[in-house]
């Protein structure tokens, strides 16, 4: 757990301090502390700052919703885009760059956010119908249909329209550069709130991991456990989505990361899970400033290439924990 | 249960013939059932060229690889135990699609003639080195699974960064290609998948006896006197060329492979995925949204990629919502 806040930490010094400008880590204190209007001081207060604070809330809202959603789903195939929030998301940047209700990444952040609350809602919906309820595999299958449904109604926009998805192709791909700076402060309640519901849930995943008739047995309200649990990856992927773009990979990696390195149940691998994720994150936007210097690579690609390898080290060394 | 299934499979067939005389029928210009049936018996006519020529190759070509598809899910998901696998989750279309994009970018594929072959080097070459990365004194279903959705995300990077990177208009090519469709397809796509359907008619005989004890776990399976990895790596292996192949023949058309085991199961209600039934849903998906496609939005044609989910995904819903007997098992 310390070794993951050190690791964050180093993530966030080398994301303020690395880049196409240099700047010593003591001159990144002091601009920091102390202002000043030097170039240095004024790029990584107006660049860096925003960018390190958009990657790190980012980064960790898709880890935690990736471990809550594996857990909710007892799939460790589930990321935060089962529930079809990232499709959904996608699908309101679309109907905004079409309907030309928005320019610039700044002003897809709502469009995004409802588009990913009303997939999550409508999968939910569906899922809860019928015998048996919400059940995780009908919660997936649920997520992955109308995620389907969702992109084919996106593709075909951007196959008969040209400009939109020239514009949308840059939005797709996640990154942290060329965000708007407010952003962060209009996600921050979603992102608390979110986390909050899904900490709160902690022990009741523990119990769901043992089987619904087991967590029954043990006095935990199975379907509500499952509702709050979900509705805070909701929350916080549909937030972070907003705020970065579809960035794949973090919520699908880092819970089985963190369930490597910890044991003692979800109280330590929710918690941990954040706190990787935004290292990764971080780590993946760094890297993708020195790679191509002075051009840069999308931290949405840089996260695959980094963390893909990490990941098949990781499950080939040990069987895999769900 | 063995009747049933049997009477879904009759019930498949009359449908998917249907669908395929419907689509033979209407388009741009509309031609009579029994017009259709003429140009089929090769008595020519005025409908030669549209019917003949353009519709029927496609449709078929559509019917093929709606059943490569279907056949390939159910052997993937079979063997991942997960509802949630597809070839696309082992590498198939990703590396198909990674490949086609360096292809295309680096400038070594002369003519758009040979990106079938590519595509199809792509994606068995992926799915080779996600076997290989997954291998470790066995396999496991979970982490198989985990390292193909890993060696995925990172060539779907790759391909991301080439949408960035390159002109609108080669974007756009790319874009279409990556959904998948049947335009302008016909007869020289289907040869290659016929054969790949063929040839694996008798593995799939011989596999059938095996599926059951599979699709319990490799202990049981095991116990039974299965020999798993064996099994394991041969259904993968037929699953991934069928996949591969559909993908060369018509681009990296997703849902299919997913849904249409899925749906196949919800309709015969066995416990195991039942594989004629999939290669026959899948193959009534692709050629209905393949119809939509074509008459939707005319003149326009949609990519029938984009309407495969469009028309598979409301039915799928459906019926997760009415939860049949066999939803109530955990893993399927």
């Amino acid at each position: 757990m310390a070794v993951a806040l050190l690791l964050t930490l180093a993530a966030v010094a080398l994301s303020l301090a690395v880049g196409t400008r240099p700047v010593p880590l003591s001159a990144v204190l002091d601009a920091l502390l102390h202002g000043g209007g030097s170039r240095d001081a004024l790029v990584v207060r107006s660049l860096r700052l925003p960018r390190t604070a958009i990657g790190l809330t980012a980064g960790a809202a898709l880890g935690l919703a990736g471990a809550a959603l594996q857990a909710v789903t007892r799939n460790p195939l589930a990321d935060p885009g089962i529930l079809g929030l990232s499709q959904g998301a996608a699908a309101g940047v679309v109907f905004a760059i079409a309907g030309g209700l928005a320019n610039g990444f700044g002003g897809y952040v709502w469009y995004a956010f409802v588009g990913a609350v009303v997939a999550a809602c409508l999968v939910y919906a569906i899922a809860a119908r019928g015998r048996g309820g919400a059940s995780p595999v009908k919660l997936a299958l649920a997520g992955t249909a109308l995620s389907a449904m969702v992109a084919g109604a996106t593709t075909v926009v951007l196959t008969s329209s040209s400009a939109t998805l020239d514009q949308f192709r840059f939005w797709q791909v996640g990154a942290l550069s060329g965000r708007d700076a407010g952003t962060v402060g209009q996600m921050l309640p979603f992102l608390a709130a979110g986390a909050l519901l899904v900490l709160a849930c902690a022990r009741g995943l523990d119990a769901l991991a043992l089987g619904d008739d087991t967590a029954r047995a043990l006095g935990h309200r199975v379907q509500r456990v499952r509702v709050c649990a979900a509705l805070g990856a909701t929350v916080l992927t549909a937030a972070a989505v907003a705020a970065a773009g579809p960035i794949a990979f973090i919520g699908l990696a880092v819970p089985h990361l963190a369930r490597r390195l910890v044991s003692g149940g979800h109280r330590w691998t929710l918690p941990l899970s954040a706190l990787l994720g935004a290292a990764l994150l971080l780590a993946a936007d760094v890297a993708g400033r020195v790679v191509r210097a002075p051009a840069e690579v999308p931290a949405g690609v840089m996260t695959a290439l980094v963390g893909v390898p990490v990941l098949v080290v990781l499950v080939r060394r040990k069987t895999v924990s769900t | 249960m063995h009747r049933r299934s049997a009477a879904v499979v009759a019930m498949l067939i009359l449908l998917l013939a249907g669908v395929m005389l419907l689509s033979a029928c209407v388009g741009q210009a509309y031609v009579s059932p029994g017009e259709v049936w003429q140009v089929l018996r090769g008595h020519g006519g005025p409908y030669d060229l549209i019917v003949g020529e353009l519709r029927v190759p496609r449709i078929a070509l559509g019917a093929l690889a709606g059943a490569a598809y279907g056949l390939s899910g159910a052997l993937v998901q079979t063997v991942t135990r997960n509802p949630l696998a597809s070839p696309d989750v082992i590498g198939v279309g990703h590396g198909a699609a990674a490949a086609t994009v360096l292809a295309l970018a680096t400038g070594t594929v002369a003519s758009p003639g040979a990106l079938p072959a590519v595509s199809v080097a792509g994606g068995l070459a992926a799915a080779a080195l996600v076997y290989v990365l997954a291998w470790r004194h066995g396999m496991q279903p979970s982490r198989f699974v985990l390292t193909g959705v890993g060696i995925g995300v990172a060539l779907s990077a790759v391909v991301q960064l080439y949408l960035t990177e390159s002109e609108l208009a080669a974007a756009e090519q790319v874009k279409l290609w990556l959904t998948g469709s049947l335009n302008g397809r016909g007869w020289d796509q289907a040869g290659p998948l016929t054969w790949a359907l063929l040839l694996s008619l008798p593995a799939l005989v011989w596999a059938n006896r095996a599926l059951r004890p599979l699709g319990l776990d490799p202990d049981t399976a095991a116990a039974l006197g299965v020999r798993v990895h064996r099994f394991q790596l041969a259904l993968t292996v037929l699953g991934v060329i069928l996949a591969a192949t559909a993908t060369g023949a018509a681009g990296p058309i997703g849902f299919v492979a997913l849904t249409a085991p899925q749906l196949a199961r919800r309709l015969t209600r066995t416990p195991q995925l039942p594989l004629v039934t999939s290669a026959l849903t899948g193959s009534v998906i692709l050629v209905t949204a393949d119809l939509a496609a074509r008459t939707l939005m005319p003149p326009l044609e949609i990519p029938v990629g984009a309407l495969t989910a469009l028309v598979g995904g409301p039915y799928l819903l459906w019926l997760l919502g009415r939860a049949g007997p066999g939803a109530r098992r955990a893993g399927w």
